[in-house]
């Protein structure tokens, strides 16, 4: 059982905050199941969310009354404590203990639990402690969560102190189980930060062989373990104090850090130096605390030898930490960049390529050797390094810490010759060159890291005139029959960053010098991906024609480029792709293709029956794909050509609009008959006006007036049949739908209201009978067809609904019901009856 | 000393979210990526952050391994990849890779639908774990990397389900995932050769039951839904997409053809072509009676099963209606329920497991009035009934498996902690191997014994294959050579070559043994009654006298001197390389039982 936080505020929305009455009447006959050894309890999770539920209440109450009016409550836990041994169950008595914390948090309650000598039963060294069901890490978990809710003001500490149980603590953190020795070190940090709360006002803080007891035997235990020959017990100190600096922000946290400096900096001493890992993490937590802003020499001293002595594999996120650091002394901060940098230039001297700028290199050659048998050792271990160094570099590049100057032209220079080696086009005449080149080549995930890096590049200042070479070397992964589909997405990917953040010389204006003959050659590559077997290779193709189409698709020379390939060609055919991602990636390419005019040649006699080809191809797709993929991306096609007039569309608006939605109205996912709503919402904006501001302070869009009057446009509304589609997809099966419906019903009943120009309807048997097929519809019977209807019928049932009620039932997720306490309650109840008959399965 | 580490972060002693963590020579791989359904936050996915504390998760993780589409087994994995930010390989069989983002998409939809949850993967996210995939087929070795390898066995349970071996040099690991032992009406047994890995992870959820036979849950199923048509009544069978629903329509067709029923039977999700559609592509993933058929018949094709219209659940008369999802939690199902639960004439099916808190967990537990939204209470009048055909090997079946392939040592998931502990007993005593059964977070580290391969120069084995021996298998011959440990690498060659290639010089050892004999003597005499003992005692060795009063044996040589401390004794000097080690040795030993006596 691991220990997560309890519930994310997601889930407590819908959790009630009073114990009421029903739950009251259900709580006793539940506790009494839990402690029956003769019955199972559902399962893990019930217990879980039953925790959950105790927490929302006792949060937002007070747990002693909570006790008081439920006394089965203190029963159940002294129930357990009464169980024997071997009908102790751990889920329950883990329960029990959590259970326990939870009440105690509120220093009242832990008054009331400790009368009846229940705490102690839990939490002493007579309690589970020593039972055999101890060795269950579902009840040391427990245990240690029961604890850390129950220490949250001065009794509990006490508790906590005279109760032996920071001894436990102490050997926990040693535990087999991962998530009980990570809980008792939280605790210990907990605990060390509570005791200490009152003396942070104090300045200067009192030394620590004046801190309350508790708080001295932590620190005694971490700086025991850090003089300790086992590493593990090192390991364990560090992590207490790497989330002791992390969490605590008060001045005490200096002494502490004055006191226990020394014994860390003598870590340093040892060769390998143990824990290095949680050394470094020790070492970056100190130096972002807030306390230790001002220049901490002896920090930085420590820090700058450790960057020296640690393997390169083990100094990168340590001096990427140290970049990242607000404030540090611009001599640690050019070490750290160097260390950074090293492998990168060790890969650029060993295949002889210029070193970059003079001076760089000079930081750089104290770790240089260190770094060349990394990268040489093996290939797993350089492969590990490089994809490491080019991840973190890919990191800081964006950040405002980000060292200056930025050596762009080296980083370029070294990624190129990386991805050189790894497709194997580099031929180094070194030894070492040779050994890269064998250690990397066909290797996939340098390849990855390297593109990945190489579009972040994009965003710094490079020279242009080192940018074809970037271009040359993103064309060849891209021809490369060797290239895996994730290479080739990095690549595309790292294409089009290149290709929207190309450096341009001063006063060039359009696509800069380079883009227009690079496209030339890439239209010929794409078109060969398009045709991939891999979906994979298919898909990322089309996705990168949509960027690139949506950002330059008005460049002459991109369109001359596009135009004179095959690529639109084949987009085309890929509608009928086997595969429905590509269908739908498709779809969405040749929807944007076709609102820039760029699916066929511009000036070609059938322009107009391939336009018209394709909105007939798109709507085939929407009533026949057998995915949802395919149908959503068309009905999200449909509703930006809308919204932007796209030319097939507003030649016939009304018909475009009906047909679409008498299709999506069949359809069986949810998505396309939400997206419907979508299309409808455009529509009724363009012919009635924006939905007003939600907040009245906002600042109101200035009204669209409506080209005809109301009463016509309702006329064709009706006609549409969109009041039919919006009503049905009111009471659609599914909540988003019919949460849509319900807002698109609700701005026309805005809009239309007071409409001058419509009678009441002469006929009110019209509305009645409406009103009864809205009805028989909401009790899911849609079987009837809603008939032709007339403004004013439409009007009159708008009116008479309850649709502000209904909006705030859709807007509550469809299962509280069946989340509520009750339903859980009854839920475990029931269970219990039948667990032997449905023993547990699973899918 | 190498090991083997296993922690399982989900499915250790218990089962859902099923995702290991195994650490084999250095490389670390994830076997499954799963959720829990009953949780509807955080939770339901395994805790990453224990894995993220080891730096990023792409350098830290060679790969993960997906066993089948099941979501227990691949629900976090969209979450993992783009939203924890693992950016490595993902693998799994191609029937899985086609399968699992149908699943994924289905249980997003329906998280988004019925609870509006925000913060949840998305389609996009989908597809691009989905293109980290790499596809593999079944006894195919890939490799991940250099050392790396993995390997495919076919495992029953469901289309495309995998067994994985994960296997480093020597070490290996063979993971089960879930896997059903007997075939069933549509996929085969599992099957595993005799790969004797270090570990075999297996799942355990039957661990303690015998099953019966699946024709009898078969039999009572067909039973059940005819009577209940036959009285009239309408019959709800809520499944998930993909997987148990192609069964039960296989099933129910075979049936109705049988019997020449004309009772209507629909099938709601309008993803049945898409599925029948992937278990055609799939064929050879199905069992043999299907395969052997297929030509004259497909089984994937129904004649009896429909697409079903919304409409169509208020048609009078009777009907079988299979509906997603499958524990009556949302959408189409759930209205279907609605409508017909009044009628104790109609009749509700569940076919697999259905978390707390859904309708289909709550009438499973015998509830019948149900509160719905709105204060509403529904009245559940129709029967309902529970079946299980969830295809996971019994307790023989594990046993069985154990048997198969032979591990050095067995680890328990995806089962109960008390069940798993009763099986624990029974593998140990049976097979005499360790059994391990993990809580998620406890690691267990099992030591090996690695065999690391040597390569021998082709001159060293001419030159003793030119002794004459040929070499036999079971009969060990010592061999003398030079091993040599370069990148990485080892080679056994000749002394000769090894200086060579290093580029050293050779340095001459020497062994001296003082010998003491009590001889009064000189040592000139003496030199040569060792000579001539020698000469007679050793026949095919060369014994040389040489000018300064010394004797050899081969390289051996033997110097006579006076003994410093008593005039009445001699030392004999003996000297030899370490190359002569066995004749100096034996001289020594020759020599110490004195020389014999010359006749006066």
């Amino acid at each position: 059982m691991e220990t997560r936080a309890p519930l994310s505020a997601h889930g407590k929305e819908n959790l009630c905050l009073v114990m009421d009455p029903e739950c009251s009447r259900l709580l006793p006959a539940l506790c009494a199941v839990l402690v029956d050894p003769r019955q199972a309890v559902a399962d893990d999770t019930c217990l879980e969310k039953l925790l959950d539920w105790f927490r929302t209440v006792t949060e937002a109450g007070s747990s002693l009354l909570l006790l008081q009016e439920n006394p089965c409550l203190v029963d159940l836990l002294s129930h357990v404590l009464d169980l024997k041994p071997q009908d102790v169950s751990p889920r329950v008595l883990s329960f029990s203990l959590r259970l326990a914390g939870t009440f105690a948090a509120q220093e009242d309650c832990f008054e009331y639990l400790q009368q009846g000598k229940l705490l102690l039963g839990l939490f002493g060294e007579a309690g589970p402690l020593s039972w055999a069901v101890w060795s269950v890490p579902t009840v040391r978990s427990g245990w240690i969560q029961g604890l850390k809710s129950l220490v949250q003001h001065p009794s509990g500490l006490h508790f906590l102190g005279d109760s032996g149980a920071v001894d436990a603590l102490f050997s926990l953190q040693g535990d087999s189980s991962l998530f009980v020795a990570s809980a008792a070190s939280q605790l210990l940090v907990h605990v060390l930060a509570l005791s200490m709360q009152g003396k942070a006002k104090g300045s200067p803080s009192p030394k620590g062989n004046a801190w309350p007891a508790c708080a001295q035997k932590i620190v005694a235990h971490v700086e025991a373990s850090l003089c300790s020959a086992a590493v593990l017990q090192v390991t364990q100190a560090l992590n207490v104090l790497t989330t002791t600096f992390g969490r605590c922000h008060s001045p005490w946290t200096e002494v502490l850090w004055g006191q226990l400096s020394p014994l860390v900096a003598h870590l340093l001493e040892s060769d390998p130096i143990p824990a290095a890992h949680s050394l470094v993490d020790l070492l970056l937590s100190v130096a972002r605390s807030p306390v230790f802003a001002s220049a901490d020499c002896a920090l930085w001293e420590t820090m700058a030898r450790m960057l020296s002595c640690l393997s390169p594999t083990q100094a990168g996120p340590l001096a990427l930490g140290t970049l990242k650091l607000q404030h540090c002394p611009q001599a640690l901060r050019s070490q750290a960049f160097a260390v950074l940098l090293q492998p990168l230039v060790c890969i650029l001297r060993a295949t002889a390529q210029a070193p970059g700028p003079p001076g760089l290199l000079d930081e750089t050659v104290e770790g240089d050797s260190m770094t060349v048998d990394t990268l040489l050792s093996s290939k797993s271990a350089c492969v590990g390094l490089l994809c490491q160094t080019l991840a973190h570099l890919e990191e800081l590049q964006p950040l405002p810490q980000c060292p200056l100057p930025w050596p762009q032209t080296l980083l370029m220079e070294a990624v190129v010759i990386i991805l050189r080696l790894c497709d194997g086009s580099a031929a180094p005449s070194s030894s070492e060159g040779r050994r890269l080149c064998g250690a990397l080549a066909g290797c996939v995930r340098v390849q990855r890291a390297a593109l990945g890096f190489l579009g972040m590049l994009s965003q710094g200042t490079s020279s242009w005139e080192l940018v074809p070479q970037v271009f040359a070397i993103l064309l060849e992964t891209l021809e490369s029959p060797a290239s895996s589909p994730t290479v080739l997405k990095k690549a595309f990917q790292a294409t089009l960053h290149w290709l929207l953040d190309t450096p341009k010389p001063p006063g060039c204006l359009g696509l800069g010098p380079h883009a227009p003959l690079f496209l030339r050659e890439l239209f010929p590559v794409l078109q060969k991906r398009l045709c991939s077997p891999c979906w994979e290779v298919r898909d990322s193709a089309l996705e990168f024609l949509t960027h690139l189409s949506a950002c330059w698709g008005g460049e002459a020379d991109f369109r001359e480029a596009l135009l004179a390939s095959e690529v639109p060609k084949l987009t085309w055919q890929l509608l009928r792709d086997p595969e429905s991602y590509v269908r739908a990636s498709a779809v969405t390419t040749m929807g944007q293709l076709s609102s820039q005019g760029l699916q066929a040649a511009s000036n070609s006699p059938g322009h107009s029956e391939v336009q018209q080809g394709l909105v007939g191809e798109l709507l085939h797709i929407l009533s026949v794909d057998s995915e949802g993929f395919p149908r959503r991306a068309v009905a999200r096609v449909f509703t930006e050509w809308l919204r932007n007039s796209h030319a097939d569309v507003a030649r016939d608006t009304e018909w475009f609009v009906a047909t679409v939605l008498q299709m999506v109205s069949q359809d069986l996912d949810w998505e396309v008959r939400a997206q419907g709503l979508e299309l409808v919402q455009v529509f009724l904006a363009q012919t009635l006006g924006q939905p007003n501001p939600p907040c009245p302070y906002a600042v109101a869009l200035p009204k669209v007036t409506p080209p005809s009057p109301l009463p016509e446009v309702l006329q064709t509304l009706c006609q549409m049949q969109i009041f039919d589609f919006a009503f049905r997809a009111l009471f659609d099966c599914d909540r988003p739908v019919a949460q849509k419906a319900c807002d698109l019903l609700l701005f026309l009943r805005d809009k239309t209201a007071p409409c001058s120009g419509l009678q009441e309807p002469g006929n009110s048997s019209d509305v009645a009978s409406v009103e009864a097929t809205l009805e028989r519809w909401q009790a899911g019977e849609q079987g009837q067809p809603l008939g032709s209807l007339e403004p004013e019928v439409v009007l009159a049932a708008l009116r008479s609904m309850d649709l502000e009620g209904l909006q705030g039932r859709l807007a509550e997720s469809s299962d509280h019901v069946e989340k509520s306490p009750q339903s859980l309650l009854q839920d475990m109840l029931a269970t219990v009856a039948v667990l032997e008959e449905n023993v547990a399965d699973c899918y | 000393m190498p090991e083997i580490k296993v922690t399982p972060l989900g499915a250790g002693q218990d089962v859902g979210r099923s995702c290991i963590l195994v650490s084999i020579a250095g490389k670390n791989v994830m076997l499954d990526c799963g959720m829990h359904m009953g949780f509807n936050d955080d939770r339901r996915f395994p805790d990453f952050s224990y894995i993220t504390q080891n730096g990023r998760l792409t350098d830290f993780l060679d790969c993960v391994i997906i066993s089948h589409f099941h979501l227990d087994h691949c629900g976090a994995l969209p979450y993992f990849s783009e939203m924890v930010g693992y950016d490595g390989p993902i693998y799994m069989t191609h029937p899985t890779q086609a399968i699992c983002p149908i699943l994924l998409e289905d249980y997003r939809k329906i998280a988004v639908d019925k609870k509006g949850e925000a913060n949840f993967f998305t389609s996009q996210m989908i597809k691009d774990c989905m293109k980290k995939v790499v596809a593999v087929h079944l006894h195919q070795t890939v490799q991940v990397d250099d050392e790396l390898e993995i390997k495919a066995y076919y495992a029953g349970h469901v289309l495309g389900a995998a067994m994985f071996q994960i296997k480093v040099g020597s070490e290996s690991v063979v993971y089960t995932g879930d896997y059903n032992m007997t075939p069933d009406r549509h996929l085969g047994a599992a099957w595993i050769d005799k790969c004797r890995p270090n570990l075999l992870i297996t799942e355990s959820t039957y661990a303690t039951t015998i099953r019966d036979s699946k024709r009898c849950r078969e039999r009572d199923f067909l039973k059940k839904v005819h009577e209940t048509v036959e009285r009239g009544g309408k019959v709800l069978i809520p499944v998930f997409a993909l997987g148990r629903a192609q069964e039960l329509c296989i099933l129910l067709e075979t049936f109705w053809e049988r019997m020449n029923l004309k009772v209507p039977i629909y099938f709601s999700t309008g993803l049945t072509e898409k599925a029948n559609h992937y278990y055609k592509l799939f064929i050879t993933w199905t069992n043999q009676k299907i395969r052997k058929t297929f030509v004259q018949r497909n089984m994937f094709e129904f004649k009896h099963i429909k697409a079903f219209d919304r409409a169509f659940a208020d048609n009078p008369g009777p009907m079988v209606v299979f509906a997603t999802p499958g524990m009556l939690h949302a959408g189409q199902s759930l209205q279907i329920f609605r409508k017909w639960a009044g009628n104790e004439k109609n009749m509700v099916i569940m076919p697999g497991y259905c978390v707390q808190g859904t309708v289909g967990h709550k009438i499973l537990s015998g509830q019948r009035k149900l509160e719905m939204e709105g204060r509403q209470v529904l009245e559940v009048k129709m029967q309902v009934e529970y079946m299980s055909f969830s295809a996971h090997a019994d307790a023989k079946g594990i046993m069985q498996l154990v048997g198969q392939a032979e591990p050095e040592s067995v680890l328990l998931v995806h089962g109960e902690a008390k069940k798993m502990e009763f099986l624990r007993q029974k593998i140990e005593q049976e097979f005499r191997v360790s059994c391990y059964m993990p809580a998620n977070g406890e690691t267990v580290t099992l030591p090996t014994n690695p065999s690391i391969p040597v390569g021998i120069s082709l001159g060293l084995l001419k030159r003793e294959m030119a002794q004459g021996l040929l070499p036999e298998a079971k009969k060990p011959r010592l061999l003398h050579g030079t091993l040599i440990m370069k990148d990485s690498n080892f080679r056994l060659v000749s002394s000769e070559q090894a200086l060579k290639e290093l580029g050293l010089a050779e340095h001459q050892l020497r062994f001296t043994c003082r010998v003491h004999l009590q001889d009064t003597r000189k040592e000139q005499e003496m030199a040569l009654r060792v000579y001539s003992h020698l000469k007679s005692t050793l026949k095919d060795h060369c014994v040389q006298h040489l000018p300064d009063g010394s004797v050899t044996v081969e390289s051996i040589l033997i110097q006579a001197a006076a003994h410093s401390e008593d005039p009445g004794a001699k030392v004999l000097l003996v000297s030899w390389t370490y190359q002569d080690e066995e004749l100096g040795s034996f001289l020594t030993a020759l020599l110490k039982k004195g020389l014999p006596q010359t006749p006066s």
